[in-house]
Formats: C-alpha cells, structure tokens, sequence
C-alpha cells in the first residue's frame, strides 16, 4: 500500500471516531472556508488564488468554473464510480442543460420568439428562470432515459462508444437545426436567476463573479448531500452489486436494467444542472462549448480523483479545471504539460488521488493478483 | 433531402465511401487488435496514425521528393514513405505501451485507468507536433495544415464503361492497399506461429501464459501490428488528401473506433466491414442532407447496428472461432 | 484512545494555522505592477485561441501585435502586452475578461480573436470600460443587433463581405452557376448566407461541410453534377486546403474563391500547386511596397505573417497611437479609439458609432495565389 493511501486511512480512521459535533463543526469549518475563498488574500494561503501573475485570470471566475465541473463530476461519478457505466457523452447532458435555459428563458431565442408570435405575447416576454430550472433538469433527465433505454443492455465499451455519439449528435444538432437553436451563432441574453437590484443591476450580473459561485457553490452543497444519501441507500447498494457483477446480481434479485437507468437519469440530471448554471453565469451559449473533448475531461476528472468517493472527484475536478488556469504562465505549453501529467499520475496512482475505500481494497487485490500472474511466468 | 442525387450516382458514392472507409478500416485494425487482446481502448492510437503521417512528409522531405517526378523516383519514393511511416507508427505504439499501459499492467489497474492514460498519450503527442517540435525546428511543424507534396499524381487510369464511373490510380492503391494489408494480417493472425500466440492469448491470457506464451511479446507485437496498419492507412491518407495536421488523428480516430465497434470490436474482419459500412453511411448521408449531417447518421446506425446486433456486425472475437 | 488524543492535536494545529490566516500580509492581486514607466505604465491584453486546432487563425494576429509593440518608440511609457489563452472557448474567455476588466493596468484589450468568445465577453470589458479592438470578429450581430460602446474591429462585418465577395464572382468572374460551401460554424455560415443572398439565382447549388473533415468527396460529385463556373468556400484554410486539393484532382477548374479566414502566407503553404490562381478576398489593402512589415515579423517569429496578422499589428498601434497622445486612463483610451483616424498596414483605420469600419471607407481586395504568395489582384467595393 502506498504511503499517501495509508496515511489517508488512517486520517479517515481517526476521524471516523471523532464525535459527531466535532465532525459538524469541522465540516462547517470547510464550508465556510469555501464560501470565504474569492477573498481569500492573506499569505501564504493567497498563493492558490489564480489572478496573481499578469496573465493570470480572474479568481471568482474560475472558482465559480471549478464548482460547475464539480456539480458534473459528482454527476458523473453516479454513473461511473457507483454504477460502474463508462459514458464519454456526458457533455450532452451538460449541452441540454445549457441550451433549455437559452433556449425557453432568452428573448433571443427562436423558440421564445415562435412562442410570442404563437401566443402574440409581448417581445419582452421569455420564459421565466424559476420555470427554466425544471425545464432544464427535466429534459435532461428525458434524455437520459431515452439514451439510456435502448443502450444499456449494451456492456462496456460499447456503451461507452454510444454515449460518446449521444454527446456528438446532441452538438452537432445544436449548431445545425438553425430555426430552432440559432445554429453555430449561438443564443444570446440567457437569463439569470432573480435576485434583489443593487445599484440598478441585476444581483447576479457579469461583473460580481463571486455572487454566482456562491450561487453553484450552495447548489453543488445540497447536491453532495443527496448525492451521499443516494449512495448509502438501496439504490446505491443496487448499483454496487451491479458494478461488481451484474449476472450475480441479476441473480439475487437486483434489477440490474432498472438500476442502469436510474443511475443514467440522475447523473444526466446533474450534468443539466452544471449546464444550467454555466449558461446563465455566461449568458451565452454555442455549441462549440460542448466539444468531445470536454467529455473526456469529465471522465478524467472522475478517473484521477478516484472513482466512487465523492471527495476524489471533487479533488480531480478542482485540479484538472484550476491547475490549467493557475499556471497560465507556461501559455501554450499547458496542453502537453497537461497530457504529460494526466500519465504521470495515473502511473503512480492508478487507484485515483483519493479512492473510496472499498476501491482501494479491490485494487489492492487485483495489485497481488498480478503480480502473482507476472511471478508465473 | 436529395435521394435522387443518391440513386443516380450510386456506383460513384460507394466508391467514394469505399474509398474513405478504407483508411478507416486500416486504422480500426489497430483498436481491435488491442482490443482483442487487452480489453482496452487504445486511445492513443489516433495520434499513432498522425506520427505515420507526418514521417511521409519527413521522408518526401528529406529525399527531396516533388510532384512530377519519373515512375520509378515515384515508386521509390512511395515504398520508402511507407517504411518510414509503419515504422514510426509501430515504434510510437510501442512507446506508448511501453511508458502508458505496460507499468499499468503490472499494477493490475482497472481499464479505465488505462483510458485516461490513453487519453494523456494522446494529447502529448499532439502537442509534441503542435507546440514542442515547432519551438525547436518551426515550420512545418505548428498548429497550421501542412501541405504533402502529390508524389503520386491522381490520374484518370480507366473508365467502367455504361456507367461512366471514372477510376483513378489513388483509388485503387488506396482500395487494394487496404484489403491486401488486411488480407495479410488476417493470415497472420490465423496462420502464423506468432499469430497462434497472439489469439491464445486473446482467448484466455491466464492459460496462455501457462502454456508458454509470453504475454508481455504477444501484446507488444500486437501493438507493433496495429502501428504498422496505422503507418500504412497514414501514407494512403497522404496520398489521397496531400496534407497533414498536428491533430488530424482525432477525428480519424473516433472514425476508426467507431468502425470497430460497428464491425464487432476484437475481429478483424469486423474492423473491415466495419470502416467500409462506416465510410459509406457517412457519404450517402453527406449526399442526401450535407456532410455536417454525416455524423450524426452515423452514430445512429451505430446505435440502430448496436441495438440488433449488440456485439456488432460480426460479433467480438480475436480468439474464438475461425482457427 | 491514543487516535483521538492525535486527532486533537491535528485540530488544534488547523485552528492555529486559521488564526494565522488572519494574522499574515496580504498579496497583491490588484496587480498594478511596478512604477518603472511614471504615469504611463500599461498592459494591453489579447484574448483568443493560442493553443487546440483554431490556433493557427489567431497567433498571427498575436505576433502581429507583439511585434508592433516591439517597434513602438516611445521613451516615457512601460507597456507590456499579456497574451491570454482562451482556446477560443467562451467559458475560457469569461475569467479573462474579469480579470482583465478588474485591473486597472490594462487599458485595452486586442480582441476577441472570434465572434463566439467576443458575444460572451463583450458586456463585461463594457461593465469596466476597456477599449476592445477586434482583429478578426467578423459576425454582424456583434455591432449591429446588439452594439457595445466599448467594441471596435478592424475588419467590416459579413454582410459586406457576402456582398464583396458576390460581386467579384458576378462582376469580375462573369460567374452565373457558383457553387457555395460553407464549414457549418459561426464564421463561414453566416458568410456564405450572405453571398447565397446576394447571388440569388446565380447560385447554381450550396453545400455545407465540417469543421475537421479531410474527405470532400460527397461535395465533389455534388461539383460535378452541378457543374459550377466559380466555388466559393466560406471557412479556414485547414479545410479550403484539402477541399480545394480534391477539386483539382477531379478535374473541376472552376475558379476557387475563399473570404479573409483564408488570407495569410500559409495559404500557399496549405494548398500547394493545386492553390496556383486561387482568390481570396480580404478587407485589407496591399501593403505598401516600401513597408518592411513581413520582413520585419519574418525575421521576428520565423514565418511569413498569416491569417491578420497585420489587423493585430494594426489593432497594437492603434492602442499605443492613443499613449502617444497622452490617454492615461481607460476613458481617455475610449475616446481617442472612437475617434481615431490614421493609415494602417491593413487599411485606412477609422471607426463609425457601432465601433465598425465606416460603410464608405469599406473595400475589399481579391487576391490571387501566384507560386505561393497572395498578390493583389483587384480592388472590390462592395457597397456599390
């Protein structure tokens, strides 16, 4: 066992007995810290902020980026880390979540304009943020069920090969269908949530980035804790069985297909929430911001992290979205420096950065399997 | 929708499909012999393909090669890019296993793991056309499409007569070039001593290894195998295209990937009817709508294919069957 | 239990290090930068994509600007250009443009490098009143659904050009069955919008293509059945090339014409022999005979300048024109932007209340690929 995964146990060990108020208290601790961090300006602490160098960019801003990817990797995580299903289409759902707010919320939009000249409303009108919201979730998680449907009796690879389709066919439909999602021009005036005037502006407007990390920050909160719920319920043992063996769990009276969609419906539902909150922070959105790659990304968030333990993917999603940007200096050397560094971990940690225990155990086994098939031969 | 454009040049849109799913299929060799033996998604090998493409131009380069040259400076000049670019292929492969996959290996990671290493390979060598190799040696290396010199001119060889249907000599290195190098590796597999060891091994890894075969040889040569595909499908692309780019093997890639899944992943007969069935779905479909629809047909007979078939065409196997 | 007592003194450790988050200094994120150039201490930003597959549309532009600050004489002002990657990603450019607006050092900003980003950035650096000066952001709805007092380009918007470009192919081809292909993005599909408009029944047939794709071959018979007098192709040079390539090979010698996402010296590079007479069409006038321009960034950056790279050269010195004349402040900046009239590399620069070229002073130019290099040609004005 490597030294950091012992270490890491043993911290968990310990805190594991400390007594509940204490854990509450530290938890609170963390919290507030977190809701703290756009002012965090104090040395040596102040040295993680990304704004320090010339070309550096703006703190909030990126923090608010950080959360949104967390919303999706803790979304993600749902189907791969709990339910053991590898979806390189992820992007989709985060792209639907972004589009149904521009889409139905946007008084640019082709779809609010249909609906005024239908109804003869007024060209002001749009459909209202509080309305987007579910809107948002709901188509989300339709999609999801309809790509889920027919694919996951599919195993493996090549569910992973449809939903990296799904995720394609969901772009290039956006940047096609030109009468209904202004094709590769995007939409633009995507509404943002209501909230009290200050000084005559809006509460969540481009200037006060901290506002709407607060904002995802509250979200991604109320996300984890509904996401440890689900994880420590029947579903979430469902979804273990599955992972671990799925004819055996079909066998003992899992209903392994039901499961698949289940998981599939709700990470899709977190990635349309992440959308939903990257559209409106943004006020614009166009399809060349839910590239394939982004969905590689994703996984490698869950991956590096370590796959099933919500605190892993929230490390892997901080680092990969806040590494990049806090060393802007090296410019165009991040991308290799990136690739080279995505190998490198992995190498030395194959298990993730912080694994789930359980995780850790399995990999420990498969480690001594191997080595003894090497010591066979 | 334009189904007549379709019906009435059927004969020349199969070509045409045939023509690009070639290069598809050569490079989907190379995910399915991976497959076929590890369980893994070789995501690097896209860039495996790109380095192939890029040792042609080296080659045309170095030995000065240009359009318009005699038939045997042609030919010459054809047989030597296409040992360079199965060799830098074969050996950027064998990198990648060696510094990406084999320590994996060893640790007994789970595949996804893999992926993600993949995926950083990927993006490395990339970069190392794009951004590494211009800051030491400039042009042409860069983030701009690179011209390749027409060593071999397209040039009009015959016409089937009735239905007019022209044939040019890039089609039909590009189409045998193709089936021949598949033929051969499908012989190999199926006939060779190394061939034996290389299914034994895709069958059932542990028994192999019993039996003597050395896992450690039969990845690598497999790995070697589906670079020097890869190098081949690299210089037809060269030939046909006359152009190369630091990132023109993503999108092959997941072409390719996708022809493998399509065909049955882990079957080399599959990768072929794979890349084929790909390549002219996609040009029908850019006939009928336009090529940004191309796609998004695709994926759908993938998924439609998937859904009947859910082992694709051909059904997964390496190992199994034909012995 | 001896755990927990350990547990305690991790606690209490954290809590110390949490007073003394408190008790410590402060950085300095406001970045105001030293006091080296007196009251006239600067940075000009450049937003765009300096990395992933549109990279080779922007650096040009970059070492443009890059160089024409490096030509600037001027003893009593410290300006520094910040070069921002943004890969082109709008969700990229938002933390840029904060940062950017947030710090008073910066006096303006060269860019957005594409109309995408320049929509999701634009109400931001307007917010905090940083000139922006855009090289290459060619969609209309940028100045004319939706103006910003702080946008301004150096390059007329794509209804000009649709109109230029249509012209040309009428006037000067003699075309009447053109085929138009465009590449299905924000910047070659509104394009070939407007010169399908302009054309009207002179367009025999339109296609659309990918971004990315190698394999024209579905276009090609679309070519052949068509039989076109002129192509136009609205896109970039990573997909004229190929598409321009396989038209030769099939025999189609229709004249080949392209918008100013293809000019640059790596066009000739690109396409090879099968470019020899192609046309492309760029806001830009020739650059003076005696203008020491592409030898200067030549030797500078190694390469031949590309894709606008004297828009960004020229974007540069319009900047620095406005330090010269004394703007210390961003509003000082603003106003001398708005007004300013001078000659550029690329053109005579002025800018109209939306930040636009001016509509009399807009003019096209067709060049035309002799042996690899882009030669003037004839001069196009589309407004008449």
């Amino acid at each position: 066992m490597s030294i950091i995964t012992q270490y890491t146990n043993r911290l968990r060990d310990r805190l594991d007995v400390l007594p509940t108020w204490v854990r509450a208290l530290g938890l609170l601790l963390v919290v507030a810290l977190a809701f703290y961090l756009p002012y965090l300006n104090v040395l040596p602490f102040a040295y993680i902020r990304t704004d320090l160098s010339a070309t550096g960019t703006d703190w909030a801003s990126v923090l608010f980026l950080v959360v949104v990817y967390m919303i999706v990797a803790v979304g993600l995580n749902v189907v791969i880390g709990l339910a053991g299903l590898l979806d390189l289409g992820y992007v989709g759902f985060y792209a639907l979540g972004a589009y149904s707010v521009a889409l139905f919320g946007s008084t640019s939009s082709p779809v609010v304009e249909a609906i005024q000249n239908k109804f003869g409303l007024s060209e002001e009108w749009a459909v209202p943020f509080a309305i987007c919201v579910p809107i948002a979730i709901a188509m989300a998680l339709i999609a999801g069920v309809i790509l889920g449907a027919p694919t996951l009796r599919l195993r493996g690879d090549y569910l992973a090969i449809v939903t990296m389709g799904f995720g394609e066919i969901i772009r290039i439909c956006a940047r096609n269908l030109d009468n209904v999602t202004n094709g590769a021009a995007g939409i633009t005036n995507v509404p943002v949530p209501p909230g009290p005037e200050v000084d005559g502006r809006p509460f969540f407007n481009v200037s006060e980035p901290e506002r709407w990390y607060w904002l995802a920050l509250v979200v991604l909160i109320i996300l984890i804790w509904m996401a440890r719920r689900l994880e420590h319920s029947r579903v979430g043992r469902a979804w273990l069985a599955i992972r671990e063996d799925e004819d055996a769990a079909a066998i003992m009276g899992v209903a392994a297909f039901k499961y698949k969609l289940w998981a599939f419906a709700i990470g899709a539902s977190l990635g349309g929430m992440a959308g939903l909150l990257f559209g409106s922070k943004q006020q614009y959105v166009e399809p060349n911001g839910f590239m394939l790659n982004l969905s590689f990304l994703f996984v490698a968030m869950v991956v590096i992290g370590g796959s099933g333990n919500i605190l892993g993917v929230l490390i892997g999603a901080f680092l990969l979205t806040y590494l990049p940007e806090r060393f802007r200096e090296f410019q165009e050397w991040r991308p290799f420096a990136f690739g080279v560094a995505l190998v490198a971990v992995m190498i030395l940690r194959p298990q993730g950065l912080v694994p789930s225990r359980r995780r850790a155990r399995e990999f420990e086994d498969r480690k001594v399997e191997a080595e003894e098939a090497a010591a066979d031969v | 929708m334009d189904f007549d454009a379709l019906i009435n040049g059927l004969d020349r849109h199969t070509l045409d499909g045939i023509t690009r799913g070639s290069i598809y299929a050569l490079v989907a060799l190379g995910y399915t012999m991976v497959y076929g033996v590890m369980k893994l998604i070789n995501f690097a090998h896209s860039e495996v393909f790109m380095v192939g493409t890029w040792a042609t131009l080296g080659t045309y380069t170095l030995i000065g090669a240009s359009s318009g040259m005699g038939v045997g400076m042609i030919i010459g000049a054809t047989v030597l890019a296409l040992l360079a670019a199965m060799l830098a292929s074969a050996g950027t492969a064998l990198a990648v296993e060696r510094i990406a996959y084999r320590p994996l290996r060893k640790k007994g990671a789970p595949p996804l793991i893999f992926l993600i290493t993949g995926i950083g390979c990927s993006m490395v060598l990339v970069e190392t056309f794009g951004q590494v190799l211009k800051v030491f040696f400039g042009p042409p290396f860069g983030r701009v499409l690179v011209n390749v010199p027409a060593v071999l001119p397209t040039k009009v060889v015959f016409t089937i007569p009735g239905i007019d249907l022209a044939i040019t000599n890039t089609r039909i290195i590009i189409i045998f070039g193709a089936i021949a190098m598949m033929v051969a590796l499908d012989f190999f597999v199926n006939k060779s001593r190394l061939g034996r060891g290389v299914r034994a091994v895709a069958q059932d890894p542990d028994t192999a290894s019993l039996m003597g075969v050395n896992q450690d040889r039969v990845i690598m040569l497999v790995f070697v195998l589906g670079g020097a595909m890869a190098g081949v499908a690299a210089l037809l692309f060269t030939i046909q295209y006359d152009s190369t780019k630091f990132d023109i093997g993503f999108i092959i890639g997941v072409k390719a990937f996708t022809a493998a899944v399509l065909g049955g992943i882990g079957n080399l007969r599959g990768a072929l009817i794979g890349g084929l069935v790909l390549g002219v779905v996609e040009v029908y479909a850019s006939t009928v709508w336009d090529s940004s629809w191309a796609d998004v047909t695709a994926f759908v007979v993938l998924v439609l294919v998937l859904m009947f078939r859910p082992t694709g065409l051909l059904g997964e196997s390496l190992g199994k069957a034909r012995a | 239990m001896i755990r927990s007592s350990r547990t305690w003194q991790a606690v209490a450790i954290s809590a110390v290090a949490g007073l003394a988050l408190t008790a410590c200094g402060t950085t300095d994120t406001g970045g105001d930068g030293d006091a080296a150039g007196g009251d006239c201490n600067f940075k000009i930003g450049v937003m765009g994509a300096l990395s992933g597959a549109n990279a080779s549309i922007v650096l040009p532009s970059v070492d443009g600007a890059e160089l024409a600050l490096k030509q600037w004489d001027n003893e009593d002002c410290d300006v520094t250009i910040e070069k921002f990657d943004t890969e082109g990603d709008p969700a990229k450019a938002t933390p840029v443009a904060t940062q950017i607006a947030g710090d008073d050092s910066f006096i303006g900003v060269i860019g957005g490098a594409f109309s995408g980003e320049t929509r999701a950035t634009k109400a931001i650096y307007g917010d905090a009143g940083v000139t922006m000066v855009s090289q290459s952001a060619t969609a209309t709805d940028l100045t004319q659904d939706d103006p910003s007092p702080v946008f301004h380009r150096l390059v007329p918007y794509d209804d000009y050009q649709g109109a230029a470009i249509a012209k040309y192919l009428t006037d000067e081809l003699g075309a009447t069955k053109v085929f138009v292909v465009d590449n299905s993005e924000a910047y070659g599909e509104p394009l070939a919008d407007r010169v399908e408009e302009t054309l009207g029944d002179k367009m025999a047939q339109r296609d659309k293509t990918q971004v990315g794709q190698t394999d024209f071959a579905p276009t090609i018979s679309k070519m052949e059945s068509a039989k076109p007098d002129a192509v136009f192709y609205g896109g970039y040079i990573a997909e004229a090339a190929p598409l321009l390539k396989q038209m030769r090979d099939a025999g189609i010698d229709a004249p080949f014409i392209g918008g100013d996402g293809l000019y640059g010296s790596d066009f000739g590079n690109a396409v090879g022999d099968a470019g020899e007479g192609a046309i492309v069409m760029c806001p830009c006038a020739p650059i003076e005979e005696d203008s020491t321009f592409a030898a200067d960034y030549q030797e500078e950056f190694g390469s031949a300048p590309g894709a606008y790279a004297a828009e960004g050269f020229d974007a540069m010195s319009v900047f620095l024109a406005a330090l010269d004349d004394g703007a210390r402040t961003r509003e000082d900046v603003e106003k001398f932007v708005d007004g300013y009239t001078g000659d550029g590399l690329s053109k005579e620069i002025s800018f109209d209340e939306n930040g636009d070229v001016p509509k009399e002073k807009v003019s096209y130019w067709a060049y035309k690929n002799e042996g690899g290099t882009l030669v003037p040609d004839v001069e196009v004005s589309p407004a008449s």
